[in-house]
């Protein structure tokens, strides 16, 4: 299973992104700076490329630097997917690349993976 | 951390399968990439931030796919709703005709006040049109509502149409805030839609 290696420290000031969050690949703003807070979090998030055969059972990386964003209405813009068990997944709400990470139903908060996203 | 918006607005987008709604699902740029993951799950609804007037607007816009048949929406569906964007195939007779029913369904299940306009899709397939605009703006005349053509697929008019429903919802608001609240010196207008958290959708997932 591929472990993203995650250096973001620039990133990050005052425990919050320095930058903007956009898509990576359509610039679609996504969150504003400052709108998400650090946090490390240990999450196997469904790789945005997949072989269609692993559809049901899609491949899986172990994320563990997140933007944590505690209520979905500070998002510029993004898309959620359809509930699967207790999460929602995030999505880019332009070209719908995805997932850039997760929504937890359990406790209504939005994570954002650092690795999935860009900060400019 | 300060409210990031002024206001908050629910959208429904309502039609029969087929005519594009989740295409319309507020796509601006046409870099298409979508992943296998995510298409087979399928989207639930997108928040999008809009600016109008300098306030800030925040939509939450929720498609029927799965649920199209128009018996099959009721009440719980509409709650809260402010807006519905009424969707037809401008290549499909019957998308067209089934407004009507749609916009009954609206009027027996959704609130009275909810902001509605109608917008014809697939505009770009102009050699396939069975609906002429002619016959859209009659239906939004008789209706009282605004009409648009649009291409979600070649992303014409999609923005404008959604700018237009937030518009017509933020000044029925503002009418009415006014209306129960006489403007005194430096008084802020405000929502108090806001305080529908999180929980309005997790709500509505139990009829899915």
């Amino acid at each position: 299973m591929p472990v993203s290696t995650e250096h973001y420290e620039n990133e990050i000031s005052d425990g919050r992104n320095t930058r903007a969050v956009k898509c990576s690949y359509c610039q679609s703003a996504i969150l504003s700076p400052a709108a998400g807070t650090f946090m490390r979090n240990e999450f196997h998030l469904p790789l945005m490329k997949q072989i269609k055969t692993s559809e049901l059972n899609p491949e899986k990386e172990l994320i563990s630097s997140f933007w944590l964003v505690p209520d979905m209405y500070t998002f510029q813009n993004v898309g959620f997917s359809n509930t699967v068990g207790t999460t929602k997944f995030l999505v880019c709400a332009d070209c719908e690349a995805g997932p850039i990470g997760y929504h937890d139903l359990q406790n209504g908060k939005s994570y954002i993976a650092l690795s999935r996203v860009r900060h400019c | 951390m300060a409210k990031s918006y002024d206001y908050l607005f629910k959208l429904l987008l309502i039609g029969d399968s087929g005519v594009g709604k989740t295409c319309v699902l507020f796509r601006f740029s046409e870099d298409a990439y979508n992943t296998t993951f995510i298409s087979t799950i399928g989207i639930d609804f997108k928040i999008r931030t809009i600016e109008l007037d300098g306030k800030k607007i925040k939509l939450q816009i929720w498609d029927t796919a799965g649920q199209e048949r128009f018996r099959t929406i009721t009440t719980a569906y509409y709650r809260g709703a402010m807006g519905i964007m009424l969707v037809y195939d401008i290549t499909n007779e019957k998308s067209f005709e089934n407004i009507k029913n749609w916009i009954r369904n609206i009027e027996e299940n959704a609130s009275a006040d909810v902001e509605k306009m109608l917008l014809g899709n697939k505009c770009e397939l102009e050699e396939k049109r069975q609906v002429s605009k002619e016959r859209g703006e009659q239906l939004a005349v008789e209706y009282g509502i605004k009409f648009i053509e649009t291409s979600a697929k070649a992303s014409i008019r999609v923005e404008e149409a959604f700018y237009t429903l937030a518009r017509d919802i933020k000044a029925k608001m503002e009418k009415k805030l006014e209306a129960s609240n006489p403007p005194k010196g430096g008084h802020q207008l405000r929502a108090s839609e806001p305080q529908r958290k999180p929980t309005n959708w997790l709500s509505r997932c139990t009829i899915l």
